[in-house]
Protein backbone atom coordinates (compact mmCIF):
# COMPACT_ATOMS: atom_id res chain seq x y z
CA UNK A 1 0.00 0.00 0.00
CA UNK A 2 1.17 3.39 -0.76
CA UNK A 3 1.87 6.13 1.74
CA UNK A 4 -0.80 8.14 2.77
CA UNK A 5 0.41 11.17 1.72
CA UNK A 6 0.76 9.88 -2.08
CA UNK A 7 -3.11 9.51 -1.82
CA UNK A 8 -3.13 12.58 -0.48
CA UNK A 9 -2.01 14.18 -3.10
CA UNK A 10 -3.54 12.35 -5.93
CA UNK A 11 -6.81 12.66 -4.15
CA UNK A 12 -6.21 16.58 -4.08
CA UNK A 13 -4.84 16.22 -7.77
CA UNK A 14 -8.70 15.02 -8.81
CA UNK A 15 -10.28 17.66 -6.34
CA UNK A 16 -8.62 20.25 -8.23
CA UNK A 17 -9.65 19.13 -11.59
CA UNK A 18 -13.30 18.94 -9.79
CA UNK A 19 -12.92 22.81 -8.74
CA UNK A 20 -11.30 24.10 -11.75
CA UNK A 21 -14.50 22.82 -13.66
CA UNK A 22 -16.87 24.04 -11.11
CA UNK A 23 -15.22 27.34 -10.69
CA UNK A 24 -15.64 28.03 -14.68
CA UNK A 25 -19.57 27.43 -14.21
CA UNK A 26 -19.69 29.36 -10.89
CA UNK A 27 -18.84 33.50 -10.21
CA UNK A 28 -16.37 34.63 -8.13
CA UNK A 29 -19.13 35.18 -4.85
CA UNK A 30 -19.31 31.59 -5.48
CA UNK A 31 -16.75 29.76 -4.62
CA UNK A 32 -17.61 28.48 -1.39
CA UNK A 33 -20.38 27.07 -2.71
CA UNK A 34 -18.30 25.59 -4.86
CA UNK A 35 -16.49 24.30 -2.20
CA UNK A 36 -18.82 22.52 -0.36
CA UNK A 37 -20.33 20.71 -3.58
CA UNK A 38 -16.47 19.69 -4.56
CA UNK A 39 -16.33 18.56 -1.45
CA UNK A 40 -19.07 16.16 -1.60
CA UNK A 41 -17.68 15.39 -4.78
CA UNK A 42 -14.33 14.76 -3.41
CA UNK A 43 -16.07 12.16 -1.23
CA UNK A 44 -16.85 9.52 -3.91
CA UNK A 45 -13.26 10.30 -5.57
CA UNK A 46 -11.24 6.67 -6.80
CA UNK A 47 -8.23 8.40 -4.71
CA UNK A 48 -10.19 9.75 -1.82
CA UNK A 49 -11.56 5.76 -1.33
CA UNK A 50 -8.05 4.63 -1.52
CA UNK A 51 -7.25 7.12 0.81
CA UNK A 52 -9.88 5.90 3.64
CA UNK A 53 -8.43 2.43 2.39
CA UNK A 54 -5.04 3.93 3.90
CA UNK A 55 -6.69 5.27 7.32
CA UNK A 56 -4.52 3.16 9.12
CA UNK A 57 -1.23 5.37 9.29
CA UNK A 58 1.51 2.98 7.72
CA UNK A 59 4.26 4.80 9.96
CA UNK A 60 5.29 8.06 11.98
CA UNK A 61 6.36 9.24 8.89
CA UNK A 62 2.90 9.52 7.30
CA UNK A 63 1.71 10.78 10.15
CA UNK A 64 3.94 13.52 9.87
CA UNK A 65 3.35 14.27 6.53
CA UNK A 66 0.07 14.01 7.51
CA UNK A 67 0.21 17.22 9.61
CA UNK A 68 2.69 18.85 7.78
CA UNK A 69 0.09 19.20 5.06
CA UNK A 70 -1.85 21.01 7.20
CA UNK A 71 0.62 23.02 8.60
CA UNK A 72 1.49 24.07 4.93
CA UNK A 73 -2.10 25.11 4.39
CA UNK A 74 -2.15 27.04 7.52
CA UNK A 75 0.81 28.91 7.06
CA UNK A 76 0.35 29.91 3.57
CA UNK A 77 -3.09 30.83 4.40
CA UNK A 78 -1.44 33.46 7.44
CA UNK A 79 1.59 34.28 4.67
CA UNK A 80 -0.31 35.49 1.81
CA UNK A 81 -3.38 36.98 3.64
CA UNK A 82 -2.35 39.26 6.14
CA UNK A 83 -0.24 40.99 3.66
CA UNK A 84 -3.66 42.14 2.25
CA UNK A 85 -4.45 43.35 5.45
CA UNK A 86 -3.36 45.55 7.76
CA UNK A 87 -4.00 46.63 11.43
CA UNK A 88 -6.95 49.22 11.04
CA UNK A 89 -8.83 46.30 9.10
CA UNK A 90 -8.98 43.96 12.48
CA UNK A 91 -10.52 45.56 16.12
CA UNK A 92 -7.42 46.35 18.51
CA UNK A 93 -4.49 43.47 18.61
CA UNK A 94 -6.00 41.40 16.51
CA UNK A 95 -3.44 41.88 13.12
CA UNK A 96 -0.20 41.42 15.69
CA UNK A 97 -1.85 38.32 16.99
CA UNK A 98 -2.15 37.21 13.58
CA UNK A 99 1.16 38.09 12.69
CA UNK A 100 2.19 35.58 15.78
CA UNK A 101 -0.03 32.42 14.69
CA UNK A 102 1.64 33.06 10.89
CA UNK A 103 5.13 32.83 12.51
CA UNK A 104 4.09 29.67 14.71
CA UNK A 105 2.79 28.18 11.65
CA UNK A 106 5.66 28.55 9.38
CA UNK A 107 7.74 27.07 12.70
CA UNK A 108 5.38 24.13 12.80
CA UNK A 109 6.44 23.79 8.89
CA UNK A 110 10.04 23.94 9.47
CA UNK A 111 10.48 21.24 11.99
CA UNK A 112 8.20 18.72 10.84
CA UNK A 113 10.25 19.67 7.01
CA UNK A 114 13.38 18.95 9.47
CA UNK A 115 11.82 16.01 11.24
CA UNK A 116 10.95 14.15 7.95
CA UNK A 117 13.96 15.14 6.68
CA UNK A 118 15.88 13.52 9.24
CA UNK A 119 14.19 10.55 9.34
CA UNK A 120 14.69 9.67 5.54
CA UNK A 121 11.21 10.84 4.93
CA UNK A 122 10.46 13.07 2.01
CA UNK A 123 8.26 15.43 3.12
CA UNK A 124 5.13 16.62 1.49
CA UNK A 125 5.72 20.23 -0.58
CA UNK A 126 3.12 23.70 -0.34
CA UNK A 127 0.37 23.41 -2.40
CA UNK A 128 -1.66 26.25 -4.60
CA UNK A 129 -4.62 27.27 -2.11
CA UNK A 130 -7.28 28.75 -2.19
CA UNK A 131 -9.21 30.25 0.43
CA UNK A 132 -11.99 31.75 -0.66
CA UNK A 133 -11.92 34.81 1.67
CA UNK A 134 -12.96 38.62 0.08
CA UNK A 135 -12.65 40.61 3.38
CA UNK A 136 -11.22 40.63 6.98
CA UNK A 137 -14.03 38.88 8.61
CA UNK A 138 -13.86 36.04 5.94
CA UNK A 139 -10.46 36.04 6.39
CA UNK A 140 -11.02 35.35 10.37
CA UNK A 141 -13.53 32.99 9.48
CA UNK A 142 -11.49 30.51 7.49
CA UNK A 143 -8.75 31.40 10.36
CA UNK A 144 -10.95 30.08 12.76
CA UNK A 145 -11.97 27.20 10.98
CA UNK A 146 -8.32 26.32 9.92
CA UNK A 147 -7.41 25.90 13.55
CA UNK A 148 -10.31 23.97 14.99
CA UNK A 149 -9.57 21.56 12.14
CA UNK A 150 -5.95 21.60 12.73
CA UNK A 151 -6.65 20.48 16.77
CA UNK A 152 -9.21 17.57 15.89
CA UNK A 153 -6.55 16.38 13.29
CA UNK A 154 -4.11 16.19 15.26
CA UNK A 155 -6.18 14.50 18.32
CA UNK A 156 -7.19 12.41 15.83
CA UNK A 157 -3.76 10.88 14.46
CA UNK A 158 -1.42 11.55 18.00
CA UNK A 159 -2.66 7.74 18.90
CA UNK A 160 -1.18 6.58 15.20
CA UNK A 161 2.59 7.82 16.85
CA UNK A 162 5.13 5.60 17.77
CA UNK A 163 7.66 6.98 18.51
CA UNK A 164 7.68 9.13 21.88
CA UNK A 165 9.87 11.89 20.56
CA UNK A 166 7.57 12.79 17.79
CA UNK A 167 4.51 12.36 20.14
CA UNK A 168 5.64 14.97 22.61
CA UNK A 169 6.66 17.27 19.67
CA UNK A 170 2.85 16.96 18.26
CA UNK A 171 1.70 17.42 21.48
CA UNK A 172 3.43 20.79 21.89
CA UNK A 173 2.16 21.58 18.50
CA UNK A 174 -1.61 20.63 19.13
CA UNK A 175 -1.49 22.64 22.27
CA UNK A 176 -0.52 26.03 20.28
CA UNK A 177 -3.30 25.17 17.44
CA UNK A 178 -5.68 25.25 20.12
CA UNK A 179 -4.62 28.10 21.57
CA UNK A 180 -5.25 29.92 18.33
CA UNK A 181 -8.67 28.29 17.62
CA UNK A 182 -9.58 30.09 21.01
CA UNK A 183 -7.84 33.13 19.99
CA UNK A 184 -10.07 32.69 16.53
CA UNK A 185 -13.05 31.51 17.94
CA UNK A 186 -13.31 35.22 20.07
CA UNK A 187 -12.03 37.25 17.34
CA UNK A 188 -15.04 36.01 15.19
CA UNK A 189 -17.94 35.92 18.20
CA UNK A 190 -17.83 31.84 18.62
CA UNK A 191 -17.06 30.30 21.98
CA UNK A 192 -13.33 30.21 22.10
CA UNK A 193 -13.95 26.29 24.17
CA UNK A 194 -16.99 25.12 22.82
CA UNK A 195 -16.89 21.86 24.48
CA UNK A 196 -15.23 20.08 27.54
CA UNK A 197 -13.24 17.96 24.66
CA UNK A 198 -12.17 18.44 21.38
CA UNK A 199 -13.50 16.63 18.31
CA UNK A 200 -10.88 13.97 17.26
CA UNK A 201 -11.21 13.94 13.61
CA UNK A 202 -9.96 11.04 10.88
CA UNK A 203 -7.62 11.92 7.96
CA UNK A 204 -11.11 11.57 5.67
CA UNK A 205 -13.29 13.78 7.63
CA UNK A 206 -9.76 16.40 7.78
CA UNK A 207 -9.60 16.23 4.03
CA UNK A 208 -13.57 16.78 3.40
CA UNK A 209 -13.00 20.22 5.18
CA UNK A 210 -9.18 20.81 3.67
CA UNK A 211 -9.58 19.65 0.40
CA UNK A 212 -11.66 22.17 -0.84
CA UNK A 213 -8.90 24.92 -0.14
CA UNK A 214 -6.71 22.89 -2.07
CA UNK A 215 -6.02 24.01 -5.81
CA UNK A 216 -2.96 21.97 -6.89
CA UNK B 1 13.54 24.70 30.05
CA UNK B 2 15.87 27.92 30.31
CA UNK B 3 15.52 30.62 32.34
CA UNK B 4 15.81 30.14 36.08
CA UNK B 5 18.34 27.69 36.66
CA UNK B 6 19.24 26.30 39.89
CA UNK B 7 15.83 28.61 41.62
CA UNK B 8 13.56 26.80 43.84
CA UNK B 9 10.58 25.97 41.13
CA UNK B 10 8.31 26.38 44.04
CA UNK B 11 9.43 29.65 45.33
CA UNK B 12 9.56 31.00 41.80
CA UNK B 13 6.03 29.41 40.78
CA UNK B 14 4.65 31.18 43.90
CA UNK B 15 6.40 34.35 43.32
CA UNK B 16 4.82 34.31 40.13
CA UNK B 17 1.90 33.58 41.62
CA UNK B 18 1.70 36.47 43.72
CA UNK B 19 3.17 38.71 41.63
CA UNK B 20 0.09 37.97 38.79
CA UNK B 21 -2.72 38.49 41.70
CA UNK B 22 -0.49 41.72 42.78
CA UNK B 23 -0.58 42.90 39.49
CA UNK B 24 -3.45 45.80 38.71
CA UNK B 25 -5.57 45.04 35.92
CA UNK B 26 -4.96 47.85 34.45
CA UNK B 27 -1.40 47.18 34.13
CA UNK B 28 -2.17 43.30 33.97
CA UNK B 29 -3.96 45.00 30.38
CA UNK B 30 -0.88 46.79 28.98
CA UNK B 31 1.86 44.27 29.64
CA UNK B 32 1.15 42.51 25.86
CA UNK B 33 3.94 40.33 25.25
CA UNK B 34 6.65 41.11 28.29
CA UNK B 35 5.07 39.33 31.39
CA UNK B 36 4.76 35.68 31.78
CA UNK B 37 2.56 34.54 34.53
CA UNK B 38 2.47 31.03 33.03
CA UNK B 39 4.71 28.44 34.45
CA UNK B 40 5.83 26.91 31.06
CA UNK B 41 8.41 29.92 31.04
CA UNK B 42 9.81 29.10 34.44
CA UNK B 43 12.76 26.71 34.52
CA UNK B 44 12.54 23.89 37.43
CA UNK B 45 15.00 22.40 39.61
CA UNK B 46 13.53 21.62 42.79
CA UNK B 47 11.77 18.59 44.08
CA UNK B 48 8.92 18.56 46.02
CA UNK B 49 8.10 16.02 48.21
CA UNK B 50 5.05 14.19 46.08
CA UNK B 51 3.92 12.32 48.97
CA UNK B 52 1.99 15.98 49.79
CA UNK B 53 -0.51 15.06 47.24
CA UNK B 54 -1.31 11.80 48.20
CA UNK B 55 0.27 10.30 44.58
CA UNK B 56 2.43 7.83 45.04
CA UNK B 57 3.94 7.24 41.65
CA UNK B 58 5.00 11.04 40.80
CA UNK B 59 8.32 10.28 43.62
CA UNK B 60 9.34 8.34 40.36
CA UNK B 61 9.82 10.49 36.97
CA UNK B 62 8.05 7.55 35.25
CA UNK B 63 4.86 6.70 36.12
CA UNK B 64 3.80 2.96 37.05
CA UNK B 65 1.28 2.74 34.42
CA UNK B 66 -2.06 4.22 32.85
CA UNK B 67 -4.37 4.69 36.47
CA UNK B 68 -1.14 6.99 37.72
CA UNK B 69 -1.25 8.96 34.63
CA UNK B 70 -4.62 9.29 35.10
CA UNK B 71 -4.49 9.85 37.93
CA UNK B 72 -2.20 12.47 38.07
CA UNK B 73 -4.22 14.43 35.68
CA UNK B 74 -7.53 13.90 37.64
CA UNK B 75 -5.20 15.64 40.84
CA UNK B 76 -5.20 18.71 38.88
CA UNK B 77 -8.71 18.62 37.55
CA UNK B 78 -9.69 18.47 40.98
CA UNK B 79 -7.81 21.43 41.66
CA UNK B 80 -9.09 23.42 38.78
CA UNK B 81 -12.54 22.23 39.38
CA UNK B 82 -13.09 23.15 43.13
CA UNK B 83 -11.04 26.46 42.04
CA UNK B 84 -14.19 27.60 39.72
CA UNK B 85 -16.72 26.30 42.09
CA UNK B 86 -15.32 27.75 44.80
CA UNK B 87 -15.28 31.39 43.06
CA UNK B 88 -17.36 31.02 40.58
CA UNK B 89 -20.10 30.69 43.85
CA UNK B 90 -18.08 33.44 45.80
CA UNK B 91 -18.16 36.02 42.52
CA UNK B 92 -20.68 37.20 40.33
CA UNK B 93 -21.61 38.86 37.57
CA UNK B 94 -21.48 41.93 38.96
CA UNK B 95 -18.47 41.95 40.76
CA UNK B 96 -17.09 41.84 37.39
CA UNK B 97 -18.87 44.07 36.11
CA UNK B 98 -17.46 46.04 38.96
CA UNK B 99 -13.76 45.32 38.51
CA UNK B 100 -14.65 45.88 34.64
CA UNK B 101 -14.73 43.19 32.90
CA UNK B 102 -16.64 42.57 29.76
CA UNK B 103 -20.46 40.99 30.26
CA UNK B 104 -19.47 37.73 28.89
CA UNK B 105 -16.66 36.96 31.18
CA UNK B 106 -18.18 35.31 34.12
CA UNK B 107 -20.06 33.54 31.88
CA UNK B 108 -16.85 31.84 30.63
CA UNK B 109 -15.82 31.52 33.29
CA UNK B 110 -19.10 29.70 34.56
CA UNK B 111 -18.15 27.02 31.47
CA UNK B 112 -14.78 26.52 32.01
CA UNK B 113 -15.42 25.21 35.30
CA UNK B 114 -18.27 23.33 34.21
CA UNK B 115 -15.56 21.68 31.73
CA UNK B 116 -13.10 20.96 34.65
CA UNK B 117 -15.99 19.25 36.13
CA UNK B 118 -16.61 17.29 33.44
CA UNK B 119 -13.14 16.12 33.44
CA UNK B 120 -13.19 15.12 36.66
CA UNK B 121 -16.31 12.80 36.19
CA UNK B 122 -14.32 11.32 33.14
CA UNK B 123 -11.62 10.55 34.85
CA UNK B 124 -13.11 8.86 37.80
CA UNK B 125 -14.94 6.98 35.76
CA UNK B 126 -12.43 5.33 33.65
CA UNK B 127 -10.03 5.24 36.41
CA UNK B 128 -12.69 3.32 37.97
CA UNK B 129 -13.66 1.39 34.67
CA UNK B 130 -9.12 0.84 34.68
CA UNK B 131 -9.67 -1.20 38.44
CA UNK B 132 -7.58 2.34 39.75
CA UNK B 133 -8.56 4.57 42.93
CA UNK B 134 -9.45 7.75 41.88
CA UNK B 135 -7.61 9.86 43.97
CA UNK B 136 -9.93 12.01 45.89
CA UNK B 137 -10.57 16.10 45.84
CA UNK B 138 -8.61 17.70 48.55
CA UNK B 139 -8.61 21.28 50.14
CA UNK B 140 -6.88 23.75 48.97
CA UNK B 141 -5.93 27.82 49.49
CA UNK B 142 -5.98 29.93 46.07
CA UNK B 143 -4.81 32.97 48.44
CA UNK B 144 -7.99 34.93 45.87
CA UNK B 145 -8.70 37.89 47.06
CA UNK B 146 -10.86 39.61 44.46
CA UNK B 147 -12.20 39.30 40.93
CA UNK B 148 -9.20 40.11 39.52
CA UNK B 149 -6.40 37.92 41.22
CA UNK B 150 -9.43 35.06 40.67
CA UNK B 151 -8.61 35.62 36.83
CA UNK B 152 -4.57 35.75 37.36
CA UNK B 153 -4.68 32.79 39.34
CA UNK B 154 -6.90 30.67 36.82
CA UNK B 155 -4.38 31.72 33.96
CA UNK B 156 -1.53 30.17 35.96
CA UNK B 157 -3.51 27.28 36.66
CA UNK B 158 -4.38 26.67 32.47
CA UNK B 159 -0.95 27.44 31.49
CA UNK B 160 -0.05 25.18 33.86
CA UNK B 161 -2.29 21.97 33.31
CA UNK B 162 -1.61 22.25 29.62
CA UNK B 163 1.64 21.86 30.32
CA UNK B 164 0.85 19.25 32.50
CA UNK B 165 -0.49 16.87 29.66
CA UNK B 166 1.70 18.25 27.15
CA UNK B 167 4.53 16.71 29.48
CA UNK B 168 2.38 13.64 30.10
CA UNK B 169 1.02 12.62 27.42
CA UNK B 170 4.00 9.97 26.20
CA UNK B 171 3.30 7.71 29.32
CA UNK B 172 -0.53 6.70 27.21
CA UNK B 173 1.75 6.28 24.49
CA UNK B 174 0.75 2.16 24.67
CA UNK B 175 -2.65 3.16 25.59
CA UNK B 176 -4.28 4.36 21.89
CA UNK B 177 -7.81 5.37 23.71
CA UNK B 178 -6.29 6.78 26.80
CA UNK B 179 -3.97 9.02 24.82
CA UNK B 180 -6.52 10.05 22.10
CA UNK B 181 -8.87 10.87 25.57
CA UNK B 182 -6.18 12.71 27.33
CA UNK B 183 -5.38 14.85 24.23
CA UNK B 184 -9.07 15.95 23.89
CA UNK B 185 -8.88 17.36 27.14
CA UNK B 186 -4.81 18.67 26.61
CA UNK B 187 -6.62 20.79 23.52
CA UNK B 188 -9.45 21.95 25.74
CA UNK B 189 -6.95 23.47 28.83
CA UNK B 190 -4.97 25.27 25.77
CA UNK B 191 -7.97 26.97 24.85
CA UNK B 192 -8.99 27.72 28.21
CA UNK B 193 -5.45 29.24 28.77
CA UNK B 194 -5.46 31.08 25.93
CA UNK B 195 -8.40 32.60 26.96
CA UNK B 196 -7.09 33.52 30.22
CA UNK B 197 -3.89 34.89 28.95
CA UNK B 198 -5.88 37.53 26.71
CA UNK B 199 -8.39 38.70 29.74
CA UNK B 200 -5.10 39.05 31.97
CA UNK B 201 -3.39 40.95 29.03
CA UNK B 202 -0.65 38.55 27.96
CA UNK B 203 -0.06 36.75 24.49
CA UNK B 204 -3.10 34.03 24.24
CA UNK B 205 0.34 31.61 22.81
CA UNK B 206 3.10 33.19 23.75
CA UNK B 207 5.59 30.28 21.82
CA UNK B 208 5.29 28.07 18.79
CA UNK B 209 5.58 25.05 21.10
CA UNK B 210 3.73 24.34 24.13
CA UNK B 211 6.40 23.76 27.03
CA UNK B 212 6.17 19.95 28.51
CA UNK B 213 6.21 20.41 31.77
CA UNK B 214 7.53 17.04 34.18
CA UNK B 215 5.59 16.25 37.02
CA UNK B 216 7.91 17.44 39.74
CA UNK B 217 7.37 21.09 37.91
CA UNK B 218 3.64 20.59 38.44
CA UNK B 219 3.88 19.04 41.48
CA UNK B 220 6.09 21.98 42.75
CA UNK B 221 3.47 24.26 41.68
CA UNK B 222 0.54 22.74 42.53
CA UNK B 223 1.17 21.48 45.98
CA UNK B 224 1.81 24.82 48.05
CA UNK B 225 -1.81 25.72 47.09
CA UNK B 226 -2.94 22.15 48.45
CA UNK B 227 -3.97 22.67 52.42
CA UNK B 228 -4.82 19.37 52.96
CA UNK B 229 -3.47 16.96 51.08
CA UNK B 230 -4.55 13.66 51.89
CA UNK B 231 -7.70 14.12 53.58
CA UNK B 232 -9.55 11.90 55.85
CA UNK B 233 -12.60 9.88 55.10
CA UNK B 234 -15.34 12.41 54.88
CA UNK B 235 -12.59 15.30 54.74
CA UNK B 236 -12.36 17.97 51.71
CA UNK B 237 -14.18 15.49 49.52
CA UNK B 238 -17.18 17.00 48.16
CA UNK B 239 -18.01 15.74 44.82
CA UNK B 240 -20.96 17.38 43.52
Amino acid sequence: MRELHTLFLDAVDEQRLRVASRRGLLSGGAKVAAGGAAAMAFAASPAFTRLVAAQEFESDLDVLNYALTLEHLEFAFYRDGIDQFSAEDFEAGVYDNLTLVRDHEGEHVDTLVSVITDLGGEPVEEAEYDFGYEDADGFLMVAAALENTGVSAYDGAAAAIENVDLLNAAGSIVAVEARHASYLNLTIGEDPFPAAFETPLTPEEVLEIAGPFIVS
Amino acid sequence: MRGITRTNYHESMIETLHAAQRLPLSRRRLLGNSAKFAAGGVAAAAFVTPAALGFRSAMAQEFGGPVDVLNYALTLEHLEATFYRTFNEEFGESDFADAEYGEAVYGRLVNIGEHEQAHVDTLIAVIGDLGGEPVEEAMYDFGVTDVNSYVATAGVLENLGTGAYTGAAQFLIEEDELLTAALTIHGVEARHAAYLNFLNGEVPFPEAFETALTTEEVLAAATPLIVNAMPATGTGSSLD
